[in-house]
């Protein structure tokens, strides 16, 4: 990490002690340290122009290919599992919109396996600050950006499309849906990235399930056995991520093949979720001993 | 000690050609054996490659359960494209990343040097490496073909010939797959951050070579902008040619533009490497 991304480094921190009643604390101050990190780290990334505009381009077009793969199936195959399609574009743009929000704020954990191999982690056990925090700030994620853009784009032209009325009732429910799934993303991501502590080779487990998570979780699972769709419930919980709040809003609740409290549960159980595999982060950090043991 | 060596025969100096063949093998068998010797990992790639093909086949069958042909395509021949679409892409699906071994990991750390001091071109090194993936790879993917067979999943070949034309046409592919991962991994010497275009290529290869879905479902723009680009050769042709989309007839004017697309990146690549040696740059000193 670049010592400057340091909060130790900070001009206040480097004052004397004897100057000041002690380091400033509290939310605010916290909040001000990881915006400065943050624009030190946006202007790290702009130091290469080419790759930061690759960087755009990178997540544009990974969310462009699962449009195109998803128009494709709409167009061949319509009446997707009993959706229409305006509904099935729904839950790509809402699975689209909270995975970019995902890369934006807590994506940094997919690369645990890496941090851990080049003792990244170490020097963030003595620093001032969380170490999630940190390895959250370890970088600006640019390709959010292109992520974000089109996202925003197929949720805005899923909504265009849909005929439901957006009362702000329902309005509500999918800005919680969204941040929902973000958060069971980060979930699934942040448990991975708490076995990485200790078995650098995570790397394999997380590209497949990003693989997953394009393929299958755009889509109504519906279109599965109860078996496989159970397993994307209960096991790798995709469907909490869009396909359960983008069913409860366009009227599917009841034929998911859950309670449909279960399903309208969604963006709590996101939070839950996030909140358990943060725990597991935490017992998992006190036992790490370094890459080499 | 010296009275035994003397007295024994001595042994006959191994010819050149011998041992080349045994450096060759060591050098192909270094991705092997690290996977061999990491049970946990070959696990999961099993359970991976199972899990991936089952939810291809649910998948495929599902979308067909209202429809009997789509893109001149019906059920069998979906289902048989995406499974062996999910084994082919294992090929090179081994993770060099963990243990800092990607051309573009070397650059970062320096280590590209070493490429440099060895007794043999490091073009000839890379070749060799990525043999000895591509046959362990293989090793998998004939298992997943075999097993896939037994449970009826995919269907065999309609005939001999086709079995022929499609071994032909699957060994052409991966030597055009060969030389576009080596194209990606020679931009790396001249960008010294490239992870974004690394990047861009994978999803490029993936979605314009048929793994996420036959490219007889896309567009007519879409089918043509990848007539022009060299990824459909990879993947898209040989599997077509199994499942029969493509017939023994128009078989092989598609090898002979995958011929061609070996052609064309052999000779770019061949130069790269000679102005890659030229400006090796080791970050960090």
């Amino acid at each position: 990490m670049n010592p400057t991304t340091s909060p130790s480094a900070s001009p206040a921190a480097a004052e004397s002690p004897t100057s000041r009643p002690g380091p400033p604390h509290g939310a605010a101050h916290a909040w001000r340290v990881v915006w400065r990190i943050t624009k030190l780290n946006f202007k790290a990334r702009l130091e290469y122009r080419g790759e930061f505009l690759m960087g755009i381009a990178v997540g544009a077009i990974w969310q462009v290919s699962i449009v195109v793969f998803a128009s494709v199936l709409l167009t061949r195959f319509p009446g997707l599992g009993g959706w229409s399609s305006s509904d099935v574009l729904l839950i790509a743009s809402m699975r689209m919109l909270a995975h970019g929000l995902y890369v934006l704020f807590l994506g940094r954990v997919q690369y645990m396996n890496l941090l851990v191999q080049e003792g990244v982690v170490d020097p963030c056990l003595i620093r001032p600050m969380p170490v999630y925090r940190q390895i959250q700030l370890a970088f600006f994620p640019v390709n959010a950006i292109g992520d974000l853009v089109v996202a925003v784009g197929l949720f805005v032209a899923a909504l265009q499309r849909s005929s439901h009325d957006w009362t702000a009732g329902r309005i509500t429910y999918v800005v919680a849906g969204v941040l929902g799934g973000m958060l069971v993303e980060a979930a699934l991501f942040t448990a991975l990235a708490a076995a990485a502590f200790h078995f650098p080779a995570t790397s394999y487990w997380s590209q497949w399930l990003e693989e997953l998570m394009g393929t299958f979780g755009s889509y109504p699972l519906s279109i599965l056995p109860k078996a496989a769709s159970a397993a994307f419930t209960f096991i790798v919980p995709l469907a909490f991520i869009a396909y359960f709040p983008a069913g409860v809003l366009t009227g599917h609740g009841g034929a998911m093949g859950v309670p449909e409290a279960l399903a309208v549960a969604s963006p709590f159980i996101g939070l839950m979720a996030f909140v358990l595999s943060r725990l597991l982060w935490s017992w998992s950090l006190r036992r790490y001993t370094g890459v080499n043991g | 000690m010296t009275a035994r060596t003397t007295q024994a025969p001595a042994p006959a100096a191994p010819t050149a050609f011998a041992t080349a063949v045994s450096r060759a093998r060591r050098i192909a068998w270094i991705t092997p054996r690290g996977e061999l010797l990491a049970p946990p990992r070959m696990t999961a790639t099993a359970v991976r490659l199972l899990v991936q093909v089952c939810l291809v086949v649910y998948l495929w069958r599902g979308l067909y359960a209202n429809t009997d042909s789509s893109a001149g395509l019906d059920e069998t021949q979906a289902v048989g494209y995406a499974v062996l679409a999910v084994l082919a892409n294992r090929i090179r699906g081994l993770d060099r990343r963990a243990g800092r071994d990607t051309v573009i990991q070397h650059l970062h750390f320096g280590t590209i040097v070493y490429w440099y001091l060895r007794p043999m071109r490091p073009q000839r090194y890379y070749a060799l490496r990525a043999l000895g993936d591509q046959l362990y790879g293989f090793g998998w993917v004939l298992a997943g073909y075999v097993l896939s067979l037994a449970v009826g999943v995919v269907a065999p070949p309609a005939s001999l010939s086709v079995a022929g034309v499609f071994t032909v046409s699957m060994l052409l592919g991966q030597l055009v797959l060969y030389y576009v991962m080596m194209l990606v991994d020679l931009l790396c010497f001249w960008t010294l951050r490239n992870e974004a275009a690394l990047l861009i290529l994978v999803f490029a290869q993936n979605l314009l070579s048929g793994v996420y879905a036959p490219l007889w479902y896309f567009p007519d723009w879409f089918i043509t902008l990848s007539m022009f680009l060299p990824f459909q050769a990879t993947l898209g042709v040989p599997l077509s040619i199994y499942v029969g989309r493509i017939g023994v007839d128009d078989a092989f004017g598609q090898m002979a533009i995958q011929a061609v697309w070996i052609v064309l990146l052999a000779l770019l690549t061949r130069r790269l490497w000679d102005r890659a040696g030229r400006r090796v740059v080791a970050q960090g000193g």
